[in-house]
């Protein structure tokens, strides 16, 4: 045991100790989650015979699509050091309020889907003026937010799913363009959102404004950055992307379901978290967010594509994959991120 | 000093290497009971490297180790402390919201026999063991309460009560009132005749000079002398630090300003930490804020800035008034320049050198979106004017010195130059090499024609450069000072 022990401490300070020239080693070591990708796809393609066909590939596109949506905003508030834990009910909120506009009222496209994508936004910009007038957490004020929309959703829906969606809201969840083998239409929005939220971050003064915010407030308002503002324009953001996704996914599904997106917040953060951004702010980007998503979108798919597996074990190895996929970033990548309290 | 004595702790012939780069070569040191042994140099001469490996937090090094006689290898900062190795770091570790008791007895409360924390024989052996040393306070406040002076203290009986014998204290004094630092210099003396040994690092060689019955000194890597504390003047330990002969400007050259134009005004300022500051700097001069810390003028520079909220008064810069609580975005389009006395708060330490330059002036560079090439055009001309070393725009800030990184954050004002320049404590912390550049370029913007203010809890900082000195208190200026044949004494008497 102690043996072990040592050889994966020493294995591990030679690959901190290699030189600062060899580029390509700390290339390697810094794209540590893509390699946690290709590992998986190499695994899945040889396990499962059905897993590389094209209409498979497809298929994990459009799997992680809603996903994709949620994490275009959350990277955006992980990356400044904060939470949203009501991008789920958030979601349901602007979904079910567009279903209700739609259905039960009567009222025409484009409205009810606006209302709803308004409304969600309107929810994130008021998390946001809460946490940064008055200093509370976002943990707290989107806790807040979870409740507030999850229960408006109960109210509005009094429980019951509805089943009648517009073909608007249809069209952007499942619909194809080019016939029925065509490319899916949500994942082309989701690319879309994934380059608008890479577009913003890499290239824009405001996207530099969340990362130097992330990084060190103090060093931020040092420089003249309203970091209010900055989290306020967050928060926006990631409401705005969580009424989006809500319906997307309303789109996908037919219906109007007040649970349909429940599990999406642990999903959302674990896919960004996974990619290499840090929950501490200041460290990650979009792209690591899409290959955070490819990699939770292959083992979810992957997994399904293995018949021999018992389908009950199935979230349990997900969870162990994801471990091991988190340590092997923190190993790699994270070299700079070694405890330096002392 | 006895030296027949039996050292109780002996390195001998320690060599570390961090990758290319080698820490320390062949360096002996050694330490004697009730001995203060001091330890200086400049940064990166291998000073924290040597503490490092004495008290255990480097494990693995070349050399050997011995202590009482005996060769030892730590495996851990715990196990040195087991060894009665206690090391007092320079940022402080305690908790400032636990009691001071509570503090001192961290990691290892006294419990009763139903395992729960024993207060009061805690409180009670923590008073004692304090009102021992000389210090009465109430041990059952929480430790935030007193003063920085006072949790160094705190920090350093910690140390003791867990049974070290051998003291390392890393810059005890750097964040210290010149009053705190003659209380902690007693302490150090008191314990030294307690027959503890202590192993002194610092910066400021006069306090070293007091203290130290011998001093080390690294150069590179490299034992370059042990003194005597009858051989040890703070110019001979200059001299052996930087390895060459030095010519002293501690004494402020004479100016004769040629411009007399006032550039910011200060009228009636109050804060809750300040009060009825009026004050005005004129164009190509150094104005100082001379006071110990808690005086309330690093909160002025920063109310200057807009970073601290002030209730009344005004703030008039070339003829133009800033509206009451300005930010800080207006205070720099307006021509105002501020460097913090923390480094570590004003810079991206793993962000390049040329992306901390331009972060305050990404409006002016790139509208909506900033380019890499205008950036890297806008920033390498003020790496060149500061004199960065290594000057290469994309190296990470956080892996150049101290100097350099105080350089970095002097350099970000220069590609849109301010009307006058702001600056908490410019040199704390710095080499004696790195201080008297970066003090050079503060003459050479008063030169230039620009304002600037010092503010400064180091009277040598503010005499080496300031031309007239405002000397703060309590929030309140008690004297106003032209720079001639004043020195350390004088100013500190002020206070």
């Amino acid at each position: 045991m102690n043996s072990t022990k040592t050889t994966v401490a020493s294995l591990v300070e030679k690959l901190r100790a290699l030189p600062k020239s060899s580029v390509w080693a700390r290339r390697f070591a810094a794209l540590a989650p893509l390699w946690t990708l290709a590992a998986l796809f190499l695994f899945f393609g040889l396990a499962s015979e059905g897993f590389l066909r094209p209409i498979n590939l497809r298929n994990i596109l459009t799997q992680v699509s809603t996903l994709a949506i949620f994490a275009t905003g959350m990277t955006f508030v992980l990356l400044l050091g904060q939470i949203d834990l009501g991008i789920a009910a958030v979601a349901a909120l602007s979904a079910m309020l567009g279903a209700h506009m739609f259905t039960k009222m009567g009222i025409p496209e484009p409205w009810p889907i606006l209302s709803g994508i308004g409304v969600a936004t309107l929810l994130g910009l008021i998390s946001g003026v809460a946490s940064a007038r008055f200093r509370i957490p976002t943990f707290m004020t989107t806790l807040a937010m979870q409740l507030i929309a999850g229960g408006l959703v109960t109210y509005i829906s009094k429980g019951r799913v509805i089943t009648e969606v517009s073909d608007v809201a249809a069209f952007l969840g499942s619909g194809k363009i080019g016939g029925n083998d065509g490319l899916p239409v949500i994942v082309i929005v989701a690319i879309v959102m994934l380059l608008l939220g890479h577009v913003i971050l890499r290239y824009t003064r405001f996207g530099r404004y969340v990362y130097m915010t992330g990084a060190n407030k103090a060093a931020a308002r040092l420089a003249g950055v309203n970091t209010n503002r900055v989290l306020i324009i967050v928060m926006t953001i990631c409401g705005f992307t969580a009424g989006f996704a809500g319906i997307i996914s309303m789109g996908r599904l037919h219906s109007a379901q007040p649970d349909a997106t429940e599990s999406f917040l642990i999903d959302t953060i674990g896919a960004v978290v996974l990619g290499g951004t840090s929950l501490a702010g200041g460290r990650g980007s979009m792209l690591q967010t899409v290959v955070g998503l490819l990699i939770y979108g292959t083992l979810r798919n992957g997994l399904d594509n293995i018949p021999t597996i018992d389908i009950y074990l199935k979230e349990f190895i997900t969870g162990v994959v994801l471990l091991i996929a988190l340590l092997i970033n923190t190993v790699f990548a994270g070299r700079e991120q070694r405890d330096q309290t002392i | 000093m006895d030296v027949n004595k039996q050292p109780i702790l002996e390195l001998k012939n320690i060599s570390k290497n961090f990758r290319s780069i080698q820490a320390l070569q062949h360096v002996d040191f050694d330490l004697v009971e009730g001995e203060v042994h001091a330890l200086v140099g400049e940064n990166g001469a291998g000073k924290s490297t040597l503490m490092r490996i004495l008290a255990g937090i480097y494990t693995e090094y070349e050399g050997s180790y011995y202590l009482d006689g005996k060769e030892i290898q730590f495996h851990s900062p715990h196990d040195a402390l087991e060894h009665g190795i206690g090391m007092i770091h320079q940022e402080l570790s305690v908790i400032p919201e636990l009691s001071v008791a509570e503090n001192l007895f961290l990691g290892r409360q006294p419990v009763t026999r139903w395992g729960i924390i024993d207060w009061r024989s805690m409180e009670q052996v923590a008073q004692k063991e304090l009102h021992s040393l000389g210090f009465d306070i109430d041990v059952t406040m929480p430790l935030e309460r007193f003063s920085l002076g006072t949790q160094q203290v705190i920090e350093v009986f910690r140390a003791i009560l867990s049974g070290a014998r051998v003291l390392v204290m890393d810059e005890p004094t750097s964040a210290l009132s010149p009053a705190e630092v003659k209380q902690l210099i007693e302490l150090v003396k008191t314990l030294k005749s307690q027959g503890r040994s202590i192993i002194y690092i610092s910066h400021f060689l006069e306090e070293v000079v007091q203290v130290a019955d011998r001093t080390t000194v690294l150069r590179n890597g490299v034992s370059v002398g042990t003194l005597d504390s009858q051989e040890a003047t703070v110019d001979r330990l200059i001299g052996l630090m930087l390895g060459r002969e030095i010519t002293r400007s501690t004494h402020p050259e004479e100016i004769g300003s040629e411009y007399q134009e006032t550039l910011l005004e200060i009228k009636d300022l109050n804060a809750d930490v300040f009060s009825d500051i009026n004050l005005n700097v004129k164009r190509g001069e150094i104005l100082g804020l001379y006071g110990p810390i808690g005086a309330g003028h690093f909160d002025l520079a920063r109310a200057l800035f807009g970073l601290y909220k002030f209730d009344s008064g005004s703030i008039i810069l070339d003829g133009k008034t800033f509206p009451h609580g300005h930010s800080a975005r207006y205070a720099i389009e307006n021509g105002l320049a501020y460097a913090t006395e923390s480094r570590r708060k004003s810079l991206l330490l793993d962000d390049a050198i040329y992306r901390n330059i331009t972060m305050p002036h990404l409006s002016k560079i790139g509208t909506l979106a900033p380019q890499r090439a205008k950036e890297l055009a806008a920033a390498v001309p003020a790496i060149q004017q500061v004199n960065v070393n290594p000057p290469d725009p994309l190296n990470p800030v956080g892996k150049l010195s101290g100097g350099n990184q105080q350089k970095v954050a002097i350099a970000r004002w220069l590609t849109f130059p301010p009307k006058v320049f702001i600056m908490s404590e410019p040199t704390r912390g710095m080499d004696v090499g790195a201080k008297s550049e970066v003090l050079g370029l503060l003459r050479k913007f008063r030169d230039e024609g620009y304002g600037v203010i010092v503010a400064s809890s180091e009277p040598e900082t503010i005499l080496a450069v300031c031309d007239r000195i405002v000397v703060m208190s309590r929030g309140r200026i008690v004297s106003r000072l032209e720079n001639k044949n004043l020195d350390k004494d004088a100013l500190m008497r002020l206070i």
